[in-house]
């Protein structure tokens, strides 16, 4: 067996503990290995990173791929806000991401001869999680002085849409022109279904609470991403928008760099990847009988990734999220919501999460995401006083440790996932790039099953989520 | 119900009155005052919007010494009052509409029926939208609506600023006009009428021996 990836590691951050106090990571207990994902699939694309040639690849592809865009229109006297998300810092260590946004820049500015370049990032609930990433990746004085992060509840503006005001945020269309700089991870697929998925910012990142409330309670589960459609279609986003950038990615890494000035065209190519590659990764996931589930990557709960695919992903993994038929997954916050006061779904055809997922060891994760609905469904362990404390103090999670045990070390918390469960498969989400870290039995069992799983996809699944897409192969 | 168990502590020195603070909290529990934010300790909520919203790094969160419990009484209401108010706002009662706080609908409903007039009054009394601040300023909205009542917002705050489209108010050519793209409105109404109209498992039904 091959021996395990080196995880992401934890992040000096104000939403997680000191990284110093993440003493063991659960790859590096006895019994743990590794298989690389093309070892699933061999048809996974080539990924240009990680590779030999680090973060330069990424600058040399988003040279190529602003070539195509024609910038006629960006004069030397125009502003232009790059609009960056948070969740692309994230992604394999975050410098990817940063140098895409620095390369847009270098590019605009070379092109036009417009020097009122400024970067406008995007967060989700942890509304100081951009200010970090703008200062770790020296993004505040590669734009002058001239990258912010901004919040949802930051000063609004109103939008007028095909269906009635919206709202964005202020500082995200102050400029003359836009640039949408994202990628096409499928991330928190439950939530946008890998509908519109490109576009989906214009209604999250850079949007006011009015707007992510709409889409998070007022138009139904599958309905939902209409609302950043209604917000990029409007006349006022129209007729700023110049283009967009975006990495592209499949579960073992970066394959590229994709600019369009459609976005609808971008959006096409993204859904083929994100239902293709990751609609592989999410079935052969679903195909886990029993499990302990490790979280253990600088990120709130639901966003830790493994494979690609991130933890509320694999919660729902027992329904098949792409497929638009299926009106709820076993978890998006419409879920969480139709559960009554007894702690029943309102419907009786509300599928469960996951019952694969036998424990939960928290070795290391992130407040600033509502996650009692996890830790209250699932067994939960977390390892550390000092977690326990920090989510007792997130008004996000003030019921997260209600429900959770803590076990002083990482060690004495999987022996009693071990005990408890009766199960050896582990699954851990630490980012791992390329491959999965997992323990021996999980090892076996992926790979057992990862063919059919392929054929199933190719053959059944993806043309059915495709046309559900209006999308074409 | 929420446990409010931190406190917002502004360090005078750092603050510099640009009242972000003040346009930010969702009970208008900070105010600046001589140039300087001052918090209304026993409205705050605890809910971080100044610490994580203040351009100086002037506020912290600390944690109080005696936790509040903020929660209305649903039993303090006439449940059917509830109900018809909930199912109005096309939201079940029991439907959780603020996943921090683990806020029902009922809860905030009861909030209105005791005489609750805006959104900042419903997250005072509940403690709905004091947790993530994002997420549920819509239900709220909604129910006051049902309840015939139109808030205004805050004054040059931010708030909040409007109640925005549900899936039941989705222009048909709309609808026609996205038919193919994956959008799947018609669906998603039956889905929510469902949930609406279900019925709630937290009460129980009077007992028919007892007639």
């Amino acid at each position: 067996m091959r021996p395990p990836i080196k995880p992401i590691p934890p992040r000096q951050s104000q939403y997680g503990i000191d990284p110093a106090l993440v003493k063991t990571r659960v790859c590096e207990l006895p019994g743990m290995t590794s298989v690389l994902l093309k070892e699933l699939f061999p048809d996974l694309p080539e990924v240009i990173y990680p590779g030999e040639g680090g973060v330069a690849a990424v600058r040399k592809a988003t040279e190529e791929a602003l070539q195509k865009i024609d910038m006629s229109k960006i004069k030397p006297e125009h502003s232009v806000n790059i609009l960056a998300s948070h969740h692309g810092f994230t992604l394999l260590g975050g410098e990817p991401y940063a140098e895409m946004l620095k390369t847009i820049k270098d590019v605009i500015e070379t092109r036009t001869g417009c020097k009122d370049i400024r970067l406008r990032a995007g967060v989700g609930l942890r509304f100081r999680e951009t200010e970090e990433y703008i200062k770790r990746y020296g993004l505040d004085q590669y734009f002058n002085g001239k990258a912010i992060g901004v919040a949802p509840i930051d000063q609004g503006i109103p939008i007028e849409t095909e269906i009635g005001t919206l709202y964005g945020i202020r500082k995200i269309y102050d400029a003359d022109w836009i640039v949408h700089a994202h990628n096409s991870d499928v991330r928190e697929v439950h939530f946008h279904r890998q509908v519109d998925r490109a576009v989906k910012p214009f209604g999250m990142s850079y949007a006011r609470i009015e707007t992510r409330s709409t889409y998070h309670q007022n138009l139904g589960p599958r309905a939902a991403n209409f609302t950043a459609r209604a917000i990029f279609d409007s006349p006022f986003v129209q007729k700023k928008f110049a283009f967009a950038s975006f990495l592209t990615v499949a579960p073992n890494g970066i394959i590229g760099v994709d600019a369009d000035s459609d976005l609808y065209a971008l959006n096409d190519r993204v859904t083929q990847i994100g239902c293709l590659y990751y609609g592989k990764m999410m079935t052969l996931f679903g195909e886990i009988d029993e499990c302990i589930a490790a979280l253990d990557f600088p990120c709130p709960v639901v966003y830790v990734f493994s494979a690609g695919v991130i933890y509320a992903n694999f919660a729902g993994a027992n329904t098949d999220l792409y497929d638009l038929d299926l009106p709820l997954p076993a978890y998006t916050w419409y879920t969480e919501a139709f559960y009554g006061k007894a702690g029943r779904p309102l419907l009786a055809d509300i599928p469960p999460v996951n019952p694969a997922i036998k424990m939960c060891v928290h070795n290391y994760a992130w407040t600033g995401y509502p996650s009692a609905f996890f830790s209250e469904h699932i067994p939960t362990v977390v390892v550390g006083q000092e977690q326990a404390d920090l989510f007792n103090r997130d008004p996000q999670n003030l019921t997260y440790m209600k429900h959770a045990v803590v076990a002083e070390t990482t060690e004495a918390a999987m022996e009693f996932a071990y005990k408890v469960t009766g199960t050896r498969k582990v699954i851990i989400f630490d980012g791992a790039m390329g491959g999965i870290n997992v323990s021996e039995p999980m090892a076996e069992l992926l790979l057992k099953k990862a063919p059919a799983v392929s054929e199933r996809v190719e053959n059944e699944l993806l043309p059915k989520w495709l046309r559900q897409r209006g999308v074409d192969r | 119900m929420k446990v409010v168990n931190l406190l917002a502590a502004v360090d005078a020195e750092k603050c510099r009155g640009c009242k972000t603070c003040e346009k930010v909290c969702p009970v208008l529990a900070i105010k600046v005052e001589n140039r300087k934010a001052v918090v209304d300790a026993e409205r705050c909520r605890g809910c971080a919007a100044c610490e994580q919203r203040c351009p100086d790094y002037a506020i912290t969160m600390v944690k109080r010494e005696q936790p509040i419990v903020v929660k209305v009484d649903v039993d303090a209401v006439d449940y059917g009052q509830i109900e018809e108010l909930c199912r109005r706002a096309r939201l079940n009662p029991e439907q959780i509409i603020c996943y921090c706080t683990a806020t029902r609908a009922e809860e905030v409903a009861a909030a209105i029926l005791q005489g609750a007039r805006s959104p900042e009054e419903v997250s005072f009394l509940t403690g709905a939208r004091t947790g993530c601040k994002v997420e549920c300023i819509q239900p709220i909205l909604r129910l006051l609506e049902a309840a015939g009542i139109k808030p205004e917002p805050p004054k040059d705050g931010w708030q909040w600023y409007g109640r925005t489209v549900t899936v039941w108010e989705i222009p048909e050519e709309v609808k026609r006009k996205y038919a193919t793209r994956g959008f799947y409105f018609d669906e998603d109404i039956k889905l929510l009428d469902r949930v609406v109209s279900a019925p709630v498992q937290g009460r129980r039904e009077p007992d028919a021996s007892s007639h």
